[in-house]
């Protein structure tokens, strides 16, 4: 439901890309900063009030979807950056990769920051798909290098950079799960080396990890209230309880 | 003059029980000062051995600054742990420290032996006596009601008497050499021979080198009260006069274990022109010297390589030391 | 007599104990002195880092970076300004890169100093601990020389850094790596091949390389078991790739291995050290950079070689100078997260071993 409101309110602030791009370049570098217009067109509009989401990144290139991957590159006005045609071009191999084997719907979308190509994953799959992406020995990314939840205020997004170390290259995967009732299937059986970080993230952003092992709170105590990286967070409202004499 | 000092000698008398006394707190009261001048020594070796300067800032060179540490420990607060088995825990500090000094009775530190009990089962004395201590220790463990505490003590336990056997069977080819278990003889048949037992028994030392290390509880097996493993050890509740307690048997037994190499192995107080309560002194201070280059040198052994090391190595090389010399001994002589 | 009833206890190791390196607590079942069961509580140093720099701008985020790893906060500088630097596509003038990778050795070597001297202290040897920081000192003072602090330094800045070397430092840096060099062979010395030493630590908390993936562990404890990933090396940032160095690495993946690399990690970092100073340029050291530093929106990471393994900086922007959402990628927490596997069945010594050999900061871990 939220994505669909992305997609309708996206273009909308894409019409008008060039806002961002003028002040950036006036003041630094100008001509690499041109070619990332899609990805920064959406803060275009809602910039100057915060109330409606900053809808980043991925999100322009999720209208781009249902056309087709080389039609993106066409919207900005300077001449797209070669890394990102290249990862695009690599993430849609990845994307037919996974399609032909773990069905159509499990890749929502496929883009590229700089040089990384972008998968995002729907949620129902992510973990098949990781794993996919980890046993198939044609990707064989086996190497989890960050772990990270953002709230995007209609949604939150968890991201995972995968490097293959027999490939050398490099991927980054994402999924999207709703504010309320936050949960993802947890990547613990595939790498045991997100235990902690989905348990940071279950501890700051609030989302619940199906099937790990040890879900408990990592950074804050168990009584404490709240989420804090969740962007309604409030250091008033969210007073850690005082029960069982922790506080 | 003689009937004071006579106890060797004469019969016992009420002047040489007044001797008797007066020796052992002359004793007590030296070695006090040798204890707080040890640590201060301790600190100053092992600092110039790791390029700092030590304790310098408590009068003179820092001199005064184990009486500072000592007076600091006196009139500290006497903290019982509320969980802690209160008889037992006020009990164990004694335990251990009164026969480390106990032990001193027999070492003969001059050549005339005006503090020296000329007891004829010297070296059984000392090494029944310097046991008890590990009954301190344990109880100490156990009363702390702590888990390292318990830890340290079933440690130190385990240790100290695995490491008495090596500890004895290395005397038993000196005890063999010289025929008697009486120190003062020991030393006399050192000096009757012209040669210190270190030579015919060199086994021996080494055994005796090593287990005596580790009956002090220091590094390299220092396990007991290793400080990144179990804080402080049996000890670790101890404050205030009672931890200076352990801190003071501690140190006495190094004071202690050194004489013991000195007598038994390198000759006590003999040797040319120097008087020799002084032989007796530089000799012990070398072999506390050496003490305290191990610690500055030894990283930590592991427990169970501790008992395999005991038990594997150490008693087997015993044995065979006292195998050897009995040998040499039937054919030689 | 009935039987001797027998029971497991839990022991806590920390939060305050002398060998956790700071407030970690590892909560252990223990039967006699074998672990059966360890779970680690981090959390006690959590300041918060990342929520905080939601409200900072870039520039002001970088003196919370000196506090995640603190013996090594100008790798930590680093790691944040080179993700806003990439993601602005900045170009950094040539000095300022030359001094960047000059303090950033000097630090892993400092780091790595630490960690043995450390490592061999919980080991229960005392004088290595301080031979390692004679070295540290004078790498500390050189530190104090070009930005003015010990430990938290703050030297860099997204397009550069924000002092230049002193007269005569670049020279005191120069003079610094025959003599690190000296000492290398002296540190070596030292306990490298004592026997009781080796008897602790050789074959103790062994890692595969299958685990260390799966894992997810970086730096040390990944090339320890034999698998050759440094960034420095495969994906290189600043100017690693103009030097001439090499990566050691490990065969056993056991803590033997991880200390030793320590030691031949800083000999090549002393490498790339005398290289540097040799070539580098004169110049600014602070590109042309906007007063208020603006990220382009969009997702960003960027990771690199830090002292303990990756750091990485993952930010997200919706364009404005404050980042949308900034995570750290911490060596150390992730490192840390084998711990239990390596802990079961281990004695309580063994634990020290291990522990110290995994090598964590936890002002990194906690962030």
């Amino acid at each position: 439901m939220e994505t669909q409101q992305d997609v309708v309110e996206t273009p909308a602030s894409g019409t008008a890309p060039s806002a961002p791009e003028g002040k950036a370049p006036a003041t630094n570098s100008a001509p690499p900063t041109a070619e990332r217009a899609p990805e920064s067109a959406a803060p275009a509009v809602p910039a100057p009030d915060t109330t409606p989401p900053p809808a980043p990144a991925a999100k322009p290139a999720a209208t781009a979807k249902p056309a087709a991957a080389a039609a993106k590159p066409a919207k900005p006005p300077a001449p797209p950056d070669p890394r990102v045609v290249a990862a695009t071009a690599t993430a849609e191999e990845i994307r037919a990769s996974i399609a032909a084997h773990l069905g159509a719907d499990a890749v929502e979308d496929a883009s590229a920051t700089k040089e990384i190509p972008i998968l995002r994953i729907a949620r129902e799959k992510w973990r098949q798909t990781v794993e996919f992406l980890k046993d198939r020995p044609e990707h064989a990314y086996n190497y989890v290098e960050l772990f990270a939840g953002t709230d995007y205020k209609d949604y939150i997004e968890v991201v995972v950079y995968l490097y293959s170390t027999e490939h050398g290259s490099y991927i980054h995967v994402k999924t999207r799960t709703p504010r309320e009732d936050a949960s993802l299937p947890s990547l613990t059986p595939v790498f045991a080396g997100v235990n902690w970080e989905e348990r940071e993230v279950y501890d700051l952003l609030g989302i619940h990890f199906e099937g790990h092992p040890d879900l408990r709170r990592i950074m804050m105590w168990e009584e404490w209230n709240g989420h804090p990286l969740r962007k309604d967070y409030s250091d008033f409202e969210n007073v850690p309880s005082r029960e069982g004499g922790q506080y | 003059m003689a009937s004071l000092w006579g106890w060797h000698t004469s019969a016992l008398t009420g002047i040489s029980f007044l001797g008797m006394i007066i020796g052992a707190v002359i004793v007590l009261l030296l070695i006090l000062g040798i204890v707080s001048y040890l640590i201060y020594f301790e600190r100053k070796v092992i600092g110039w051995m790791q390029g700092r300067i030590g304790p310098n800032r408590v009068g003179p060179f820092g001199l005064l600054q184990s009486v500072a540490d000592i007076l600091k420990l006196l009139i500290k607060e006497d903290v019982i742990p509320t969980n802690a088995d209160r008889a037992l825990f006020l009990l164990a500090p004694v335990i251990a420290f009164v026969p480390s000094f106990m032990v001193l009775a027999v070492i003969p530190f001059t050549a005339t032996h005006y503090f020296t009990a000329g007891l004829n089962v010297g070296v059984l004395y000392y090494i029944a006596l310097s046991s008890i201590t590990i009954l301190g220790i344990v109880m100490g463990g156990w009363a702390s009601n702590n888990k390292y505490s318990l830890l340290g003590g079933m440690r130190s336990a385990a240790q100290m008497i695995s490491y008495e056997i090596p500890l004895g069977l290395s005397l038993l080819g000196v005890i063999m050499l010289s025929g008697s278990l009486n120190l003062n003889q020991i030393v006399a048949a050192q000096n009757y021979g012209h040669v210190w037992f270190i030579i015919p028994q060199i086994i021996g030392f080494v055994v005796f080198v090593i287990s005596g290390i580790a009956e002090l509880n220091r590094t390299p097996f220092d396990l007991p009260e290793a400080e990144s493993e179990l804080v402080a050890g049996y000890f670790t509740e101890y404050s205030g006069f009672r931890f200076a307690f352990f801190m003071l048997a501690e140190y006495v037994y190094v004071f202690a274990i050194s004489a013991l190499a000195t007598t038994m192995f390198l000759g006590g107080w003999s040797g040319p022109f120097l008087p020799s309560w002084l032989w007796f002194a530089i000799k012990v201070s070398a072999c506390i010297f050496f003490l305290f280059w191990v610690r500055a040198t030894m990283p930590r052994i592991r427990g169970d390589q501790l008992m395999g090391f005991a038990w594997k190595v150490l008693i087997p090389v015993a044995l065979f030391n006292i195998l050897l010399t009995g040998a040499v001994y039937e054919i030689h002589l | 007599m009935g039987a001797l009833r027998q029971e497991e206890m839990i022991l806590n190791v920390g939060p305050q104990h002398p060998s956790t390196h700071g407030v970690f607590r590892l909560v252990v079942t223990i039967d006699g002195e074998q672990i059966v069961e360890a779970d680690s509580v981090v959390g006690y140093l959590h300041r918060g880092t990342e929520k905080l720099a939601e409200d900072l701008q870039y520039t002001q985020i970088i003196p919370y970076t000196d506090r995640l790893d603190y013996l090594a906060s100008m790798i930590n500088n680093y790691a944040l300004v080179h993700t806003v630097e990439y993601a602005m596509d900045l170009e950094v003038p040539a000095r300022a890169e030359y001094l960047r990778l000059i303090v950033m050795e000097l630090n892993r070597i400092g780091s790595h100093l630490m960690f043995i001297g450390a490592y061999l202290l919980d080991l229960g040897a005392m004088s290595p601990f301080l031979y390692a920081f004679q070295e540290r000192e004078m790498i500390v003072q050189m530190f104090n020389e070009i930005c003015g602090a010990r430990l938290t330094y703050n030297y860099m800045r997204v397009g550069g850094v924000k002092w230049d070397a002193p007269p005569g430092w670049l020279d005191k840096v120069r003079d610094f790596v025959p003599h690190m060099r000296e000492r290398f062979k002296m540190l070596s010395d030292l306990v490298s091949g004592n026997e009781i030493f080796l008897n602790r630590v050789k074959g103790i908390g062994v890692i595969t390389q299958e685990e260390a993936l799966n894992y997810s562990l970086s730096g040390i404890n990944l090339r320890s078991t034999g698998f050759n990933f440094d960034l420095r090396k495969n994906r290189p940032y600043n100017l690693y790739d103009q030097f001439d160095f090499d990566i050691p690495v490990g065969s056993n993946g056991d803590c033997f291995d991880r200390y030793y690399l320590h030691l031949r990690e800083m000999e090549q970092s002393v490498r790339i050290v005398e290289q540097a100073v040799a070539s580098i340029p004169d110049g600014p050291v602070l590109g042309k950079v906007p007063k208020l530093i603006r990220v382009p929106a969009g997702e960003y990471y960027t990771s690199i070689e830090g002292a303990r393994g990756e750091l990485g900086v993952y930010i997200v922007s919706d364009g404005k100078d404050k980042p949308y959402r900034m995570k750290l990628r911490r060596p150390s927490f992730v490192n840390l997260q084998i711990l239990r596997k390596l802990l079961i069945g281990q004695s309580m010594s063994n634990l020290i071993a291990i522990l110290g050999a995994v090598d964590i900061v936890l002002g990194e871990v906690d962030a």
